[in-house]
């Protein structure tokens, strides 16, 4: 039987992190994953992620998945796809399907990094076809380039809901509503925000009724729901659309774990192994990583798989206690950072009604996906003054920072504190670059001119749909809900390999529209 | 987690419901009113409604009705879902022929 020193199961982020960690001390690491392409979910993430330099920000998930390939590949990780881990034995024994044969191989420890499976809700009609997991949508349009419907409805205000709304968006679906049965969006205010100006109505304290067809969807039935969640008779709404997408949580895969006898525990975050902090399990050389453990986001789940591939090192004596605890301090450090704010693990389920700051919560942000211009005023990223600079509505404690490295001319502040809300130093000139625009995976960044002359202003939108403006073409502003404000003329359209696909879209409006034009759409009234 | 459960608990009669008719486990098509009458037919656990009405031991393996089954059994009986135990797992973890499985090759993993 062959033998490694790691065998990991799950080629995602954190497997591939774990197994580049090992390696580099030595170790000789195999992977296997069930998929015929590595990667996990990372290849699908076309958004920019968030977090911090050391946490990739601002770079995109796919182009962190081919960096981590590359990575494994040069110290010489074996990934093996197609390879489906049917069982986990004593002595830390995988069998794995290949082909039309099984496989046996040893690991001096295993590394189980198999990630979450997408949760569905039943309703009557839930399985038609064209009722699918939002995770399925993003495979469609971003592994296989096919638009998964022409006119979709999501269930789901969490980040995974938000983020691929706005995917669907750009592949050049309809979507006619976001829906979720909480009080309040659960995902980022950004990412609400980005889709709310694209005219999509969110539908809180709503739930689906029905979905309608008989071969296949072609409408749905949403209500509002009491506090209960039981739906609220007369306050059914009809929206005809192809598609139905779920976007209602994850759970973690963990029934590797439990096959092999890993203690389980019932988490707020999933069934999953109990591990400790390097997430060794209960059983001795059995470690688990990213979502298996408990649900979280890749960019977490990267760390943790540096975590394990360390604390694996040390146990099969390639790493010093001494140099393994000076990397564990390192990465639980970069892990805390991650963890912090308003939407960390242990703020799961709680409202906050302030910032840190002390500034008071948007309701319209979690009820409608958008602020108003007044609510804004209150933060430290909005201000007023002559000639050009960057509006950055960012409200919530969310850890990110690249818009502050971003600027050449250091207008922009976060501090030392990953979740602190960025706020613009009025004593610096803006250049106009557009580095924070385009470096804002919230993109959440403007830079206005209140004052161009002759009564018009200019506001610079990242933008990321196709096709592109052209300058001197005429279409409408919208504002921060979708709504057509005004007509407007495109200015400029600047796209930089800096600014990573995310193009900068300046637009000439009337001088009282500066606070509120925040969304360009192409051809005339509606 | 997993507190012994009194079979002698009166959970009351099987009440029918207006979405008894869902379905549930898409794998063996079971419906939400079936899994219901099990928990009423005496089945109080989730390994005894699998077993009874083979809900989660389709092709998916209960990836997809799992949660929903815990769920049902559990406002059945009136209890949290976090306190039934989830169904077992064993290998093989994915569905497999039986002559893949008995093909057991010697020596290790190809080279490419």
């Amino acid at each position: 039987m062959e033998r490694y020193d790691l065998v990991v199961v799950g080629a995602g982020p954190s497997g591939l992190s774990a197994a580049i960690e090992a390696a580099k001390c030595g170790l000789t690491v195999v992977v296997f994953d069930e998929n015929s392409r590595p990667g996990g979910q990372l290849f699908k993430q076309i958004h920019k992620f968030f977090g911090s330099k050391e946490h990739n920000a601002k770079i995109r998930g796919f182009r962190i998945g081919e960096n981590l390939l590359k990575e494994a590949s040069a110290c010489g990780v074996k990934v093996i796809l197609n390879a489906t881990v049917i069982g986990l034995f004593r002595q830390r024994e995988v069998t794995v399907r290949i082909g039309n044969e099984i496989v046996h191989v040893k690991g001096d420890a295993i590394l189980i990094a198999t990630g979450a499976s997408e949760n569905m809700v039943p309703f009557p009609g839930w399985t038609l076809p064209g009722v699918i997991g939002a995770g399925a949508a993003q495979t469609m349009m971003n592994l296989h380039h096919i638009k998964p419907g022409k006119r979709i409805l999501m269930l789901g205000t969490g980040n995974v809901g938000l983020v691929v709304s706005y995917q669907l968006l750009q592949a050049g679906c309809e979507l006619a509503a976001l829906v979720d049965a909480a009080p309040r969006v659960g995902g980022y205010g950004v990412h609400a925000a980005k889709v709310a100006r694209c005219s999509v109505p969110f539908y809180l304290s709503h739930t689906i009724v029905r979905a309608e067809g008989e071969e296949f969807v072609t409408g749905v039935v949403i209500a509002e729901v009491d506090h209960s969640f039981k739906p609220i008779p007369g306050t059914e709404k009809h929206f005809e659309v192809d598609t139905i997408c779920l976007a209602v949580g994850l759970s973690p895969m963990s029934q590797l774990c439990k096959m092999a006898g890993c203690e389980m525990t019932q988490a707020p975050t999933g069934y999953a192994p109990v591990c400790d902090k390097t997430g060794q399990t209960s059983l001795p050389g059995v470690y688990v990583a990213g979502d298996v453990s408990g649900i979280e986001e890749a960019s977490s789940a990267m760390i943790e798989g540096r975590i394990a591939g360390a604390a694996v090192a040390e146990r099969l004596g390639f790493l010093g206690a001494a140099e393994r605890d000076e990397r564990l301090k390192q990465y639980e450090a970069a892990l805390s950072s991650l963890r912090k704010g308003m939407f960390a693990p242990e703020n799961r389920g709680k409202a906050p009604k302030k910032t840190e700051e002390g500034l008071p919560i948007s309701m319209n942000l979690l009820q409608k996906g958008y602020m108003d211009e007044a609510e804004l005023e209150a933060y430290p990223g909005m201000i007023h003054m002559p000639g050009l600079h960057p509006v950055i509505e960012c409200t919530q404690n969310i850890p990110c920072n690249p818009c502050q490295d971003a600027c050449p001319r250091g207008c922009i502040k976060i501090g030392a504190d990953l979740t602190a809300l960025p706020s613009v130093d009025v004593s610096k000139s803006c250049s106009g670059c557009g580095m924070c625009v385009a470096s804002c995976s919230g993109q959440a960044i403007f830079l206005v001119n209140e004052d161009v002359g002759e009564g018009f202003a200019e506001v610079t939108m990242p933008y990321e749909f196709l096709p592109l403006p052209r300058p001197g073409e005429r279409g409408m502003a919208l504002d921060r809900s979708g709504t057509p404000v005004c007509p407007c003329e495109v200015v400029s359209l600047r796209s930089a390999p800096a600014f990573d696909q995310t193009n900068l879209l300046t637009i000439r409006v009337p001088a009282q529209m500066a606070g509120r034009a925040r969304q360009y759409r192409v051809g005339g009234a509606v | 987690m997993s507190k012994l459960y009194s079979r002698n608990e009166d959970i009351g009669e099987f009440v029918p419901a207006p979405d008894d008719d869902l379905i549930i486990c898409r794998c063996e098509e079971i419906t939400k009113g079936e899994i219901r009458r099990a928990v009423h037919d005496g089945m109080r656990t989730i390994t005894e409604v699998r077993r009874f009405l083979r809900a989660g031991m389709g092709l998916c393996q209960g990836q997809t009705c799992g949660r929903l089954v815990q769920g049902i059994i559990s406002r059945e009986l009136n209890m949290q879902p976090a306190n039934l135990t989830p169904a077992p797992s064993r290998a093989p973890m994915r569905p497999i022929e039986m002559y893949v499985l008995g093909d057991e090759k010697e020596g290790g993993v190809p080279n490419d």
